[in-house]
């Protein structure tokens, strides 16, 4: 799990192009989006098909979106629990 | 001053609905649908979404999908008509994009494949069918552009520099669109249902719809157009205001314009495009619109889906066979208002009377356009229309490769070529790293353009309106979005690429820079697209109290350019940038001013020379209005355009300097951006710079500045002393 959180970490910064934002910055148990990080509904997006493509973890629509999306600590346990690609 | 009534008197379409009026009738009386599963092209995917597809266009390399929706539409509004119109004005996002995907995808190479790439194409490929040898305009404003390009075409007719316009839009589906949207999770899966209390979003769709406008009553006028109004959320890239207020904001504007009430309104003709956010935001804004009775309304998005530059002149078709034939269209796919809307849309096709319609279109960038049409007559206007003005330039700001304004300026005094392309990081000096953590090139440009014309300005009130004009637009983008789609097998779309390759993407967010919620106008007319630009700023400009923008910007893209711009294609190197210029409509108290002053194409059009020499010598002859002539030839007809310029210069006698200043810009589509700038430069010094003419300065008095475009179009722009 920490692995997946490191990785992640890294991902959503490279990602979302955060300048100014370091992956440690992202903490695990923060708001992800709407906070300090200025990460947005439309990197929530860009977040969803990067999931989807690194991990096979759908997540299309907006009521799991909030409730995946709360913290990057919510993401890593979703993504654990749902992907076919992580050992559970 | 005069008073200008515009009237339908043709028009044309084809959606999924089928091709013509009377088939469009007969599917909105029975509520049909043309929503089905796609099949223009293959997915990855077993189960393509739903889509409006448009049947009647054949699979052509040589002729885009886009244009023969246009053409096909544009020949039933011309049927009836003996004389050519005088002007074009086309709302287009997507133009050749469906053939420029395929020619991608399989790694074409050769620039002549993609010589209808551009969306400005479609309005010049209707031009020439017709014989029309005014201007043919491009307005790129997303979801909006064809509502759009509808006021565009009032302002023109009731400017009385025409009488007689073709106006609409068209957009074919394409794989830009189709997942773009789906990226963005705004496609509902069983097919838009607008205003359902379990919607899930829109269906894409292509058509076109094209309107011949006229100036004053003809015998067969189908509706009258009363009015537009324009504004802009400045809220958010893709996401409309939640309480609707740009939406409301256009309404209104519309409704002004109209000289009518909100009472007068019969039916209102939703955008509804099904998506949660959009039909909130616009279920908002009409109850605040109304705080008594609402008239009928109803969103016909469920039935042609959502044609996006076609929308807004396909619903002008409804509407126009609402007014004529008293009949309201359902809301088909709605089969459970959503009670938190407080709606109550038109579910079943209702017989009605229906004299006068608003008709509201909305799109990304925060762009809203709403028309009114009635029944001719039913109602007389209380404006006045007049002759557009010439506009004050408060300040100026420009981008090149050698540069900002003044490292440009520096090296063209010095007569150096300013060819080439900044680093990244050196367009986006003027910008925040939040402003720019999700723009690529073209955006900052423009942004960056925006900023430093705003701040050389001294204002400290902010514009409230912008028009921009870009030949190719956000090409780094375009490029992304489609190279991470094949690369992925057409899975994994980015979202962000894709709202930033919107072509009005870069002027939504000099609008949320600024809160700049008046007009938001995005021109693409390839090499003379910030002529285009300036000429909608003239058009719209007396209803703009504030400054405004005009912006003309393009990027160089390492692949794409030499492919779709042909003068970029020989050129040794690769160059972009752009020019800004803050306005003020009316006279200001000191400086200068600019105005568009000419646009004819060439083609069908051997008197072009002579017709734009009759414009320019009224009041005066050329050699004592100007001190020069900033000439601007695209290298892909650089021969042509010096010949073009001396017939010009033979029959006047024109002898004072001749700048040919894309020599000093270099090749981009938005050059003559920056050579208003150096006019503006000039002017201020009050002398051409010795480099430039010969090594002897010349003094330019009380004379002004001509900036000639050439080529495809002859266009001319004067920059005056006040």
């Amino acid at each position: 799990m920490e692995k997946l959180i490191k990785e992640l970490q890294v991902k959503v910064v490279e990602v979302l192009n955060l300048i100014d934002v370091q992956p440690d910055d992202i903490k695990v148990d923060n708001q992800l989006v709407g906070g300090d990080l200025g990460i947005d509904s439309i990197d929530v997006l860009e977040m969803v098909i990067m999931i989807e493509k690194d991990y096979g973890v759908k997540i299309d629509n907006r009521e799991l979106g909030v409730k995946v999306f709360a913290t990057l600590g919510t993401l890593a346990e979703y993504i654990h629990k749902s992907s076919p690609e992580l050992p559970n | 001053m005069t008073d200008v009534r515009v009237y339908i008197s043709g028009m044309g379409i084809i959606s999924p609905l089928g091709k013509g009026i009377p088939k469009t009738w007969e599917a909105i009386q029975k509520s049909l649908t043309g929503i089905r599963p796609l099949t223009l092209f293959s997915t990855a995917s077993n189960q393509p979404l739903p889509v409006g597809e448009a049947a009647g266009p054949i699979e052509d390399e040589s002729l885009p999908r886009t244009h023969q929706l246009a053409r096909l539409a544009a020949d039933q509004a011309m049927a009836k008509s003996k004389e050519t119109p005088d002007a074009v004005v086309m709302g287009v996002t997507t133009g050749g994009m469906l053939t420029t995907e395929a020619l991608l995808k399989k790694k074409a190479r050769d620039p002549k494949l993609f010589c209808l790439h551009a969306t400005g194409s479609v309005a010049e490929d209707i031009a020439r069918r017709y014989r029309c040898t005014g201007p043919a305009l491009t307005v790129s404003t997303a979801c909006a552009s064809g509502a759009a390009a509808i006021k565009i075409a009032l302002e023109m007719l009731r400017s009385g520099s025409v009488k007689r316009v073709l106006a609409g839009g068209a957009d074919s589906l394409c794989r830009l669109t189709y997942y773009g949207f789906n990226s963005l999770q705004l496609v509902d899966p069983e097919s838009a249902r607008p205003f359902d209390q379990n919607r899930r979003g829109m269906s894409v769709a292509e058509g076109a719809a094209m309107l011949l406008l006229v100036a004053n009553e003809p015998h067969n006028a189908v509706a009258e157009i009363l009015g537009g109004g324009l504004s802009c959320d400045a809220y958010h890239p893709a996401t409309p205001h939640p309480r609707g207020q740009g939406a409301l904001a256009a309404m209104q504007a519309a409704i002004e314009d109209a000289g009518i009430s909100v009472a007068d309104i019969d039916y209102i003709n939703l955008h509804g495009t099904g998506t949660l956010d959009n039909d909130i935001s616009e279920a908002r804004a009409i109850d605040t619109l109304y705080d008594r009775q609402k008239p009928l309304m109803s969103s016909v998005k469920g039935a042609f889906g959502h044609s996006l530059a076609a929308a807004g002149a396909i619903e002008a078709v409804v509407c126009a066979i609402s007014i004529s034939n008293g009949l309201v269209p359902a809301t088909v796919g709605c089969r459970h208002p959503d009670p938190d809307l407080k709606l109550e849309p038109v579910i079943q096709p209702t017989q009605r009377p229906i004299g006068t319609v608003l008709s509201n279109s909305f799109g990304f960038g925060g762009n809203n356009a709403a028309v009114v049409y009635s029944a001719c007559g039913k109602h007389k206007p209380n404006r006045t229309c007049a002759q557009t003005q010439p506009m004050a330039i408060l300040s100026s700001a420009c981008v090149t490769g050698a540069g900002n304004a003044n490292q440009t300026m520096k090296a063209i005094a010095a007569g150096k070529t300013c060819a080439g392309m900044l680093g990244i990081e050196e367009i986006s000096a003027n910008l925040s790293a939040g402003d720019v953590r999700r723009l690529k090139r073209f955006p900052r440009l423009a942004l960056s353009l925006a900023i430093a014309a705003h701040e050389n300005s001294g204002e400290s009130d902010d514009p409230s309106a912008v028009f921009l004009g870009t030949g190719w637009g956000a090409l780094s983008e375009t490029s992304d979005f489609l190279t991470r789609l094949f690369e992925t097998d057409e899975q994994f779309p980015s979202p962000i690429d894709f709202i930033g390759s919107v072509h009005n993407a870069a002027a939504g967010q000099i609008a949320m820079r600024f809160q700049a919620t008046g007009a938001n106008i995005t021109m693409t007319g390839g090499d003379y697209s910030f002529e285009q630009a300036l000429m909608a700023a003239g058009l719209l400009s007396n209803s703009i109290d504030d400054t405004f923008l005009v912006i003309g910007a393009d990027e160089s893209h390492p692949q794409l350019s030499r492919l779709f711009d042909r003068s970029a294609s020989g050129s040794a190197i690769l160059s972009d940038g752009g020019g800004a210029l803050c306005l003020k409509a009316g006279p200001s108290a000191s400086g200068f001013t600019i105005q568009p002053v000419f646009f004819e194409s060439r083609e069908n059009n051997p008197e072009v020379i002579s017709s734009l020499i009759q414009r320019l010598e009224r009041p005066q002859q050329i050699n004592d209005r100007y001190g020069v002539i900033l000439a601007g030839f695209p290298a892909a007809s650089r021969r042509e355009g010096e010949m073009q310029l001396q017939t010009l210069l033979a029959i006047t006698g024109f002898n004072q300097p001749v700048i040919d200043y894309r020599k000093l810009t270099g090749e981009f589509a938005s050059a003559s951006a920056v050579a208003a700038v150096m006019a503006v430069k000039f002017l201020h010094d009050g002398q051409i710079p010795e480099a430039l003419c010969k090594d002897k300065s010349v003094e330019l008095g009380a004379k002004g500045a001509l900036i000639i475009g050439t080529g495809d179009f002859i266009t001319a722009m004067e920059v005056m002393p006040q």
